[in-house]
């Protein structure tokens, strides 16, 4: 009796890859084009954010907590105010918490938009592209209007927000909400009616409803399995309750079981647009006048935190990608937190689609990685100094390497950047 | 939305909220354990409870005994001077909102810093065991894949970025790593 | 032997071939790129961006990779010089210059020897997500040739019956067309062999569903990934050869009508006027075959476009033959 010989490769997909958005290496065994097994290996993107966390005081934390990702910068800042609020006791007016869950839903309709976006040119469906990405245009202007940025916004401080939405920004979120009511059909129709789409997403990288328990899957991709998991609506955070949140399952959207695969995904991002739209109509009817922020000059904010934060605190909002979760320790009498960690939601759905994807095709695996929508830059957040035997370059070597080979190239650029007088400080 | 079970009355007897009966069950099953609950401003109670180090584990699985589909939330290492700590959280009873938000903490000591593994009980809490590894350098016993997670593979032994102590990352090591502000002596202290 | 008869006339006519149809097969790339990104409401390339480009590759450094062997550096220009080779036997709104009995099979062995070389340059550059590209690529090879084979054989076999002088070549189609045969049996037999040429047309090219081994850089950089420089730009100028040379098969079956006729010419001047006529030809089939079609689908895996063209394209290609050559039989 012979035996069946296998071959097995091994095949990395990334970390430079055309297909996925963000370094990240997954070791894929293939046995011909079926997948055996994924392993995933994270720290291209480490920088440090935790180490550079213990030498910040709380209101420049809040500056490096909004940039460690660009698509859900809102989500990183809401979070982290929440968690210094808890430990510190503040209480944040009406107004603001009103403010806070308008722009958090405006973020998470352009993220979903990206993310369908994504979706359709991972399967090589090209148009599908660059019609959302048209649409998600109009969100990023309306953005821009009320916070001043595309991305980034900035709008949170610890007891507050920093902005406030006058008339002209409530009329342009009302038309916003009638653009999008008028095109989502057609969105609708592309994404759960088309053929192609249909063949390639059905049935493929399914997560199964105990995976995705088991593993701590949270998002639309816990959601897409059946999960019934939804920060907002779990912890009963801010105003949400009142304006009606629940976590949207593919039931709602597609009529059938959820099957835990890409096309139920698609459809719970979809459903979620829906009801980020009733969201928004309810918060502005609803939202009332008052002062935003709970101290109003903001130079007294670093002391009054400095006797106020005792203990310890927790913040959990729901990003895009799904449950985000921060947690702060202070000392009365210190301007610094003791300890600030953060959990972003890609890290454990990271986990839950290697394994899910086991017994599909390679053609499946950057569909599979762009469904759980990746945001791997605040995945890796932890500290890479390496001293001994390597050199470390600052930034001054950097950028005197770079203007170099900029002479080379061209010697007769005009120009210097090289920062004159005090410049960084480095 | 009714929540009338997170409003405080302090005039009649209050209903057990969710919170109120966990706490209770944990007390009972294990006295050794301290458990407290915290109330923010705006309303939203956390069960606090730190567990010694031999009934950690035992106090895992009773949890996922009380809810089946408790899902794991973060694990947070900590370096409290003396000791190491982990914490983690967990969110159960989130059928109906608002769930329950429930963080466990277990220390061990600086020359033992051994932990039991959860692994068995919640499948992902490996990838933060092995990130607390690293960078806190606590040893987790009967962790299934004790990789490295985040750091490179060459990154030298013995030195955990996230101490606060001699075995972090020595001053020297690092250049122009601090922010302007307190290089130049920060606020007038 | 008559020196330019034999040889100066058909390597100077093949030359000219070779520019005219370089040109316009890059026109035709840039004319395709520009409507498909007027299609998703963006600007789109200038028309002769693919021109610029091929310019550009090829004044750029080749990297080849330490595990390539002899046949990398090779398979590119074998497989440039199959597609000059195959111009010679195609008919582009005249007679082929080399056609003689029996060159369709010739033909079909040129077409398919382009794709056998670009599996070979791929497999031997050592990079794993070449030979995932080269393995859908022989897939799909192997899955689209029987059906086109099938019906091209039929056809040829009826259209012999009608009297030709030289019986399956490429030149039968300007003596008789399929069309001509007059019973409703054949003309059923041939529009269904019209629907199998144009899905065998989408594959070859591979477009819209199949766009799966050739420059499929999402998934796993298929059989183009290490390449760069000269050789990529003679793979660019391949591809682009071999969909003008598949298209020209297509029209010149199904609509191989010239208009020099008309013109009342004759000669040299006549082949010429049938080439602008047949180019214009080959670029409206190839705007509803691969602009259209590109814009509107996306990739299917390569287990389903291969089951795809087992049962759509054979299948209608044996019902359509058996319409054909029934009524030969009969």
């Amino acid at each position: 009796m012979t035996e069946k010989v296998e071959y097995w490769v091994k095949v990395p997909i990334g970390p430079i890859h055309p297909g996925l958005e963000e370094p990240e290496k997954f070791i894929l065994t293939l046995d011909g084009e079926r997948i055996i097994n994924v392993d995933v290996k994270l720290g291209y993107n480490l920088r440090g954010i935790q180490w550079i966390a213990y030498r910040r005081n709380y209101v420049q934390m809040m500056y490096l907590v909004e940039r460690i990702c660009g698509i859900c910068s809102f989500s990183h800042n809401h979070t982290y105010s929440r968690a210094v609020e808890e430990a510190a006791g503040i209480e944040v007016p009406e107004r603001a918490e009103y403010i806070r869950a308008i722009v958090g839903e405006l973020e998470r309709l352009h993220s979903h938009l990206l993310n369908l976006g994504v979706v359709g040119h991972d399967i090589g469906y090209d148009t599908v592209l660059h019609l959302t990405w048209l649409a998600r245009e109009k969100v990023m202007d309306v953005l821009e209007a009320i916070s001043g940025n595309r991305v980034n916004y900035s709008m949170v401080t610890i007891g507050g927000v920093r902005r406030d939405i006058d008339e002209k920004g409530k009329r342009l979120i009302l038309d916003l909400i009638k653009y999008y009511r008028s095109i989502m059909p057609q969105i609708e129709e592309v994404f759960l009616h088309d053929p192609t789409i249909e063949a390639r997403l059905r049935d493929a990288a399914v997560v199964s409803r105990r995976i995705a328990k088991e593993y701590g899957a949270v998002g639309p991709t816990a959601r897409g399995s059946g999960l019934k998991v939804d920060a907002r609506w779990s912890e009963g955070l801010g105003v949400y309750p009142d304006l009606g949140v629940k976590p949207v399952l593919p039931q709602d959207v597609t009529g059938e079981k959820p099957h835990g695969d890409v096309y139920d995904r698609t459809a719970v991002r979809i459903g979620e647009i829906h009801q980020s739209l009733e969201l928004l109509e309810h918060a502005l009817d609803q939202m009332p006048d008052g002062k935003i922020k709970a101290f109003p000059k903001d130079n007294v904010l670093v002391a009054k935190l400095k006797i106020m934060v005792d203990g310890e605190g927790v913040g959990r909002y729901e990003a895009p990608r799904g449950e985000l979760v921060h947690y702060v320790r202070g000392k009365k009498g210190s301007d610094k937190p003791l300890r600030w960690k953060a959990r972003e939601p890609t890290f454990p759905n990271l986990f839950a689609i290697a394994k899910g994807l086991v017994g599909n095709q390679v053609a499946d695996v950057v569909v599979a990685i762009a469904s759980i929508d990746p945001c791997l830059s605040c995945t890796d957040r932890v500290a890479v100094v390496q001293g001994g035997k390597k050199i470390v370059l600052t930034e001054k070597d950097l950028l005197k390497a770079s203007i170099e080979k900029t002479r080379e190239l061209n010697p007769d650029v005009k120009g210097d950047p090289t920062p004159i007088g005090f410049g960084c400080a480095r | 939305m009714t929540d009338d079970n997170v409003i405080m009355e302090k005039v009649e007897v209050k209903e057990p909220t969710k919170e109120d009966l966990v706490a209770e069950a944990i007390k009972n099953r294990f006295p050794s354990a301290e458990v407290e609950i915290k109330e923010n401003k705006w309303g939203k109670r956390r069960v606090w409870v730190r567990v010694p180090r031999e009934d950690y584990k035992a106090l895992m699985k009773f949890i996922v005994e009380l809810d089946p589909e408790a899902h794991y939330s973060i694990g947070i290492e900590q370096d409290y001077g003396e000791e190491l700590g982990y914490m983690s959280h967990i969110l159960i009873n989130y059928e109906e909102a608002p769930g329950v938000s429930l963080l466990v903490e277990v220390r061990a000591p600086k020359d033992d810093p051994v932990i039991p593994d959860i692994s068995d009980v919640f499948p992902i809490a490996v990838q933060y065991e092995r990130e607390a590894a690293e960078m806190m350098g606590i040893v987790f016993e009967g962790i299934p894949d004790s990789r490295r997670l985040f750091l490179p593979d060459d990154f030298p032994e013995g030195i955990y970025p996230l101490r606060l102590d001699e075995k972090g990352i020595s001053e020297e090591a690092v250049k122009n790593a601090g922010h302007p502000y307190y290089i130049k002596g920060g606020a007038k202290k | 032997m008559d020196v330019m008869a034999n040889i100066v006339y058909p390597v100077a006519g093949l030359i000219g071939l070779y520019a005219f149809v370089s040109l316009a097969s890059l026109l035709w790339e840039g004319i395709d790129r520009k409507l498909v990104a007027r299609m998703q409401r963006r600007v789109g390339p200038p028309l002769l961006q693919p021109l610029y480009d091929f310019f550009k590759l090829a004044s750029k450094e080749t990297i080849v990779p330490n595990t390539a062997n002899f046949m990398f550096r090779a398979a590119p220009v074998l497989a440039l010089a199959t597609a000059i080779a195959l111009l010679a036997y195609t008919p582009m709104g005249f007679e082929p210059l080399l056609s003689s009995k029996g060159d369709v099979i010739v033909f079909i062995y040129l077409l398919t020897l382009i794709g056998f070389f670009k599996i070979l340059g791929a497999i031997s550059s050592g990079s794993p997500y070449a030979k995932i590209g080269a393995a859908r690529e022989a897939a799909i090879m192997v899955s689209r040739e029987p059906a086109m084979m099938l019906a091209i054989f039929a056809i040829m076999w009826r259209l012999g019956k009608l009297g030709v002088e030289k019986p399956f070549s490429m030149g039968v189609f300007y003596q008789h067309n399929i069309w001509e045969t007059g019973t409703p049996l054949s003309f059923v037999g041939a529009v269904i062999l019209l629907y199998v040429f144009v899905i065998w047309l989408a594959s070859e090219i591979e477009v819209g569903y199949f766009n799966i081994p050739d420059a499929e850089e999402e998934i796993a950089e298929g059989l183009l990934a290490e390449y760069s420089g000269r050789y990529l730009a003679l793979l660019k100028l391949t591809k682009a050869l071999k969909a003008y040379i598949a298209a020209s098969l297509v029209v010149s079956i199904f609509f191989p009508w010239g208009i020099a006729g008309y013109l009342n010419l004759s000669g040299l001047s006549a082949d010429i006027v049938n080439l602008l006529f047949h180019t214009l030809k080959v670029f409206i089939l190839l705007f509803a075959v691969q602009s259209v079609f590109r814009a509107t689908t996306g990739r299917l895996r390569v287990t389903q476009a291969v089951e795809f063209l087992w049962k759509n394209a054979f299948l209608a290609s044996l019902i359509g033959t058996l319409l054909i050559a029934m009524e030969v039989i009969m």
